[in-house]
Order: structure tokens, then sequence, then C-alpha cells
């Protein structure tokens, strides 16, 4: 057994990625302030450059509050592409140090470097050379936390943003955590942040020494969990082999609201589609599909059903979608749609019998391998009428490996 | 209505409409089964509107009447029940049930209310010995669909050619299919397909046993089977069919002679270790030798060999082992032929110098 307070973890986080892709690949670019966007017309501020931040724009804000805060903001619309090939980019080299590598979203990755940071020169000298290992490929900055687990590590890297690296060794974790208000922990949200406040527990030392019989009453098991961590202890391990999946779906914010059928039906499809080809890409089928609806006033529910049979293919996935649709009164707009498809399996490639099945399987394979090669959606199906991209910004939970949901901001 | 009639003989009778008979309660009426008492005869009637039994009842008939009866509630009944039982209807709603000191009260429907008997229209009549149509169903029904979306594949098609004296029974659930050729009695002018449904082919078999021949008559959209007294009668499934013919693959060159056991034997231990539901298995042929192996990345691997007549190159394919299995359960003969052409085309499964019974199972891309 390895003692996991000796583990040597580091949390890379890329400082303001999107913003920094794109002041690379524009010079013109550089040393403004500038704020990535979606194409959509109702899109928000995904990233927005240091320059941007020190005015006060903020993540999230909508482009008239980030005109607000900062008259001269360049806006940027996203290049997904762009963002995804350095993220896999990066993953490259990330495992020229350790083949234990977590890409966990777009921008941050952990690396478990115990066993090999000695041949690099010891952790911080291991730090530095991914981060300039990065600069000399991308031009980007990044801050890197090492610490004895993933918590402290991506703990570290906050602080030590931008463009820093901080070691955090066991000894110093106490003091560390004493006066750090709980809210700084990573999965520790604003709701618990409150319910522990409740209790009179504003820090991570108070947390640690927070009695377990109360944190147990008010959270159950992760009462336990939540205890661990003001201590600072985390006994996740860096996942580097992707769990499986156990949903697969889409949803997409609309770039106005909508009622009309056939729009409805029209994103549907584009939704269907995404999830048919992300679930047929790693090999999963799925039985249930899941409608999600959200209304102009934010109100938000969702519908599932069961099907007859496992599937994978786009037009199972629309079928199903569409007789949730037809079961349900519309009383508003529609602001957001998702479509997904849980009850995972695997795909056991089953080759159908029956020829006209055999042919519809042979062109979904097709348009896949067209798709693959040439990009999403540059071959579709005649019935989903080509309308205009409404492209939105990649979600930071893209993952160059695996089958993660993506929201489509 | 009065009559009574024995513990053994309804018990029986009831026990063979259970499964027809309505158990959530959507449609009350079709959780009930007519009971007709004539002086000529007494009959059963249950149907789930898919599928209609009548059958006779030996009973003493003291005055005649026809009433709709709870099947469940008197099947319980009559299971607690010792020596002759008396029915006796107190109006067109409530009836007695009696035996020993036993008093019983239940509540019926009036006959009106029940559905009529379908006539079948225009129909031609084909004779079946027991134990022919017994089979075609025991070897087709493991390959047709249970709640498949082409719903034409929850059933199996009985496909009737005029001037050949044939019958074939075909059941396929999209990825493997059986076939079963059987002579046949029958003045048949035109060429017939009907579709059966499955579980209508599962009931069918209670009624096989005390008799040795069955006629089918066959109307527009019901077939109605005849065994004895017993009158089965079953609504078909409309729409088309796949083309079996084109799926049967006519000349698959790679013939492997393999022994029925052995086959079975060795997909049975080495599917152990395969990912669950898919059953996923390599069958890989090489020279006089079947290998099988599985392995699922959680659990382990597993691998085994048999001896087999073959001459030709080497081929490998991916199979569901399940569908092998229920194919080569299905035969009977010592030996039999695993024909295949090329990974990922249909295999063809038949039993040795036998040409009548053909299973295709289609292969898993590996």
């Amino acid at each position: 057994m390895v003692n996991i307070m000796s583990r040597i973890i580091l949390c890379i986080d890329m400082d303001a990625f999107f913003a920094s892709v794109e002041q690379k690949a524009n010079p013109r670019l550089r040393g403004k302030a500038i704020g990535v966007i979606g194409s959509g017309a109702r899109t928000v501020i995904t990233t927005a450059s240091y320059e941007a931040r020190k005015f006060g724009v903020k993540t999230g804000m909508n482009i008239w509050e980030a005109k607000k805060a900062c008259p001269h903001l360049i806006l940027v619309i996203a290049n997904n592409a762009r963002y995804t090939h350095t993220c896999k980019g990066l993953e490259e080299i990330y495992s020229r140090f350790t083949p234990d590598v977590e890409i966990y979203s777009i921008d941050e990755a952990f690396l478990d470097v115990t066993a090999t940071h000695h041949l690099f020169g010891g952790p911080e000298e291991i730090g530095r050379s991914i981060k300039r290992s990065i600069k000399e490929a991308f031009g980007i900055n990044c801050t890197v936390g090492i610490a004895p687990n993933i918590l402290l590590a991506k703990l570290v890297s906050d602080i030590a943003k931008p463009d820093g690296l901080r070691w955090i060794k066991p000894e110093d974790v106490e003091g560390l955590m004493e006066d750090l208000p709980v809210k700084e922990l990573w999965g520790i949200g604003a709701k618990i942040t409150e319910r522990l406040a409740v209790l009179g527990i504003r820090t991570c030392g108070e947390l640690g020494r927070a009695p377990s019989s109360l944190l147990r009453s008010k959270f159950g098991i992760y009462g336990e969990t939540l205890k661990a961590m003001g201590k600072g202890i985390c006994s996740r391990h860096v996942q580097a082999k992707p769990e499986d999946a156990r949903s697969i779906g889409h949803s997409m914010t609309l770039p106005r609201d909508i009622r009309e059928r056939k729009e409805i039906e029209a994103y549907l499809f584009k939704l269907s589609e995404m999830v048919g080809r992300r679930a047929r890409k790693h090999g999963y089928m799925g039985k249930t599909i899941v409608l999600v609806i959200r209304y102009a006033d934010f109100e938000t529910f969702s519908r599932q059903s069961m099907l007859l049979d496992f599937t994978n293919d786009t037009h199972d996935v629309y079928e199903g979608a569409i007789t949730l649709l037809n079961g349900i009164h519309l009383k508003d707009k529609i602001r957001l749609l998702g479509v997904s498809l849980s009850t995972l399996i695997h795909d056991p490639h089953q080759l159908p019998l029956i020829e006209e099945e055999r042919k519809r399987k042979a062109v979904l394979r097709a348009m896949d391998y067209v798709n693959d090669r040439y990009g999403e959606f540059k071959l579709t199906w005649g019935s989903y009428i080509a309308r205009e991209r409404e492209a939105g910004v990649i979600s930071p939970s893209w993952k160059p490996s695996g089958v993660k949901s993506v929201h489509l901001k | 209505m009065k009559l009574s009639i024995s513990k053994d003989e309804i018990q029986e009778k009831l026990s063979n409409i259970q499964n027809i008979v309505e158990k959530r309660n959507t449609m009350p009426i079709l959780s009930h089964f007519l009971l007709e008492a004539g002086k000529k005869g007494t009959h059963i009637v249950a149907t789930d509107l898919q599928i209609a039994i009548k059958e006779p009842l030996a009973a003493k008939v003291q005055s005649e009447g026809k009433l709709c009866i709870p099947a469940r509630k008197l099947f319980e009944i009559v299971r607690e029940a010792e020596g002759d039982i008396t029915i006796e209807s107190e109006d067109e709603t409530w009836i007695k049930v009696s035996f020993g000191k036993s008093r019983f009260r239940l509540a019926c429907l009036p006959s009106g209310e029940f559905p009529a008997w379908p006539g079948v229209e225009s129909a031609e009549e084909i004779r079946f010995g027991i134990d022919a149509l017994s089979e075609m169903i025991e070897k087709t029904m493991y390959a047709a669909g249970e709640t498949d979306t082409r719903y034409t594949l929850n059933g199996l098609l009985f496909h009737i050619k005029p001037g050949d004296g044939h019958i074939t029974v075909v059941g396929t659930d999209g990825h493997r299919l059986a076939l079963l050729q059987q002579g046949m009695e029958a003045k048949v002018t035109d060429e017939k397909k009907v579709i059966v449904p499955r579980k209508a082919a599962a009931e069918l078999r209670r009624f096989f046993g005390g008799s040795e021949s069955v006629s089918a008559i066959i109307g527009k959209n019901h077939l109605l089977f005849k065994i004895g007294d017993v009158e089965f009668l079953v609504r078909l499934i409309e729409g088309s069919y796949p083309n079996y013919e084109q799926v049967v693959p006519p000349s698959n060159e790679k013939k492997v002679v393999v022994s029925r056991e052995d086959f079975l034997r060795t997909l049975r231990r080495v599917s152990i270790m395969s990912r669950e539901r898919s059953n996923a298995v390599r069958v890989d042929i090489a020279g006089s030798s079947l290998a099988v192996s599985s392995s699922n990345p959680d659990i382990g691997e597993a691998r085994d060999e048999i001896g087999v007549e073959y001459i030709g190159e080497d081929i490998s394919a991916g199979f569901n082992a399940r569908y092998l299995m229920d194919a080569l359960g299905a035969m009977t003969s010592e030996k039999v032929i695993f024909a295949l052409q090329d990974p990922l085309s249909p295999t063809l499964l038949t039993e040795e110098g036998k040409e009548e019974y053909k299973c295709v199972v289609m292969p898993m891309r590996i």
C-alpha cells in the first residue's frame, strides 16, 4: 500500500485558456482585454484575458455587462477546433513526463509524477519543465500546483495563478488549511458553504476539527468526506483511464426562444445526431432517452422513456425524443433543449441479418467516417435542412478521450 | 345456469387459459372467461383479443346459461377445492360456487359483454401431424423477437407455397434466423404467408397432448387451429415479413463439420468470460481445429479448442455465443455443419445429412 501522503501530484491549469490561445493565434490581440464568446445571439463571456479581468470582466457575464465593465473589450468568437487541437497537444506533452495523466477538463490536467519526478530533477523541476514545454509548443502560460493529492494540487494552482508554480509539502498542509475559507476548496460550492456557515464552520481548519457526528447528521456519508477535505485529505486518485460513461448527452441554449414545432424538431435532430454519433464513436448503446426542456422563464424539466432495444442509431434517438416531445404540452417558448441516452452498454457490434438494416448501419458508418475526417455535420441527412450553424463554445468539460456529456453554451 | 363438474377437469381447463386472460386491469372483461353451459355441451372461451381459445368442459348441466367469470379468482377457488364443484348463477352478475360445506359468491359480468368470436372467412384447411407442428414451433421460436419495434419479427412466419406440398416456418430477431421445412397435407391454390404471434405459438403447445393431428384454417386476418375439440384462434400479425430467402446464404464455402455436443460445451464454457449481454466470443478455424475465445477487460479471458473436419483457408469471426448455443440446442444430430463465407457475412448451421432445418447467425464485428 502506497502512503497517499507521499504522492506527488501536479495540477496543471491553463491561464485564461481560450483567451490565451486566441492571443497566441492573433498577435494583434496580445496584451489586450479580450473576451471569448460563442457565435449565437445570446452568448456569454466564456473566458476573459487577464487584461480584461483587471476591469472586472468575468466568465458568465453577458456582452452588455462585459462591455459596461470594460468598454474597450475585444470580443472574439470561439474557435473550438483550435482549443481541442491545443488540448490534444498538451496531453502529448504531459505523457512525456508520466503515463498517469488525467485530462480533467479542456484546460486542467492532473499528473501523478510520484514515480517519475526524480528523472526530471524533482517535483518543482518537473513542473518547470512542463511549463517550459507548453510555452515553447503553444506560447501560452499555465500554473502548476504540486501537492500530495489532487485536492491540494488544485488548491495551490488556484492560489498560485497566473503563470505560477507552487509546491505544498505534507508538513505545510496544516498551516495552509487553518485559515483558508472552505469555499476555496474544490468541490465545495455556494450551497455547502452556506450550510457549513450555519454550523459555524467557515475555515478549513474548523471543518477538519468539526465532530464527525455533526457532519454526518447534516451531510450524511458526504460529511466524512468533507471533514477529510478540511484536513487536506483526498483519497481520489489520478484517473488515467476514463471511467465508463453512464450517459451520453448534448444540450444547447438556442439562439432565440422558439415554439415552432418544425424548429424544435430540427434542433432535436441535430442533438440526436450528436448523441448517436458520440455513442457510436465510443462504442456505446443506450436504452433510455431523456429529453430536457428549459422554458424562456428558466423553468427546466426532463422526460424520459425506455426504448424496446439498445441503440446508437441517430434515427432511433430522434424518434425517442419526438415521442417524448409529443407527450408534453408546451406552455411557453423554449430556451434550451437537451437530448441524452442512458442505460448504456458496450456496443457488441452485432451485425444485422436483414439487408435493409445492414445498409442502414453501413450508411451510418460511412457518414461517421466522413465526419471524422472532414468535421462534424459535413455530411448529414437530407431531412435535416442545413440551417445556419449556431456554434456554441466548447464546454470546459470537453476531453480528448472519453464520452463526457457536453453542454454547448 | 347450474352445473356440476369434477375438480380435476375444471382445474386443468382453467389452467390452460391463465396466460391468455388479462392480468392487469386495463379491460376488466378480458380478465374473465365466458362459460357457456348447454345441454349439448359446455365450453370455456377466453381471449386477449390476439388469441381466443374455446375448449370443452365435461360438466353435468342441470340448467343452461352463459356468464363471464373472473378467471383468476375461480382458478384460485378451484385449486383449494375438494370433490365435485357446483356452479350456479344467481342472476347475470353473481354466481355461487360450492363444494362440500364451502360456499363462495363471486361477482361476474353478463355474457353479452364478452367479445364476439370472430368468424374465419373463406378459408383453406391444412392438416399437420401434432409432432410436425410441435417441431416447427420448437425449432424456430427461440430465434423470433419478443419486443421488437419491427413487430412482424415478434411472430413466426408460416409460408405455404402451392404445389410443392411443403410448409416453411421461420423465426428471426434480425440477428439470427431459424427455418424449418416440413411436408403437409393440403389443397392450397395460392401462396400463403401468415405471421403467428410468438405468444400464440407458445400457448398453442399446451394443447398438443392427447391428439394426433391439427387442422389449421387460414383466413384473411385469422388462423384457426383445431386440435380435437379445442379451437385456438389467432389474430395474425399484419405487415410484411423480411425476405428470409435472401438472408439464408446459398453457398457458404468454408464448411466445418463439428460435433454438436462438443461445440455446445465449448461455447458454454468460454462465454463465462465474455461481456455480459453481448456474449461475444471469437471463433478461429485453422486446419482441423476450432478455437473459441473470449475476453472481458474487467474480468479476464478464456479459450478452448476442439477438433473439426475442415479443409480450406483459415477464418476468424466474432459471434454472440448465445445465438450459436440456441441453434445447436435446437438441433438433434450428432454432427453439425457450420458454414462460413467471410467474417462479416451470415453463417449457416445445419444438421449433418439434413437440409430441412437451417439456422443462420450473423457475426459480430471484432
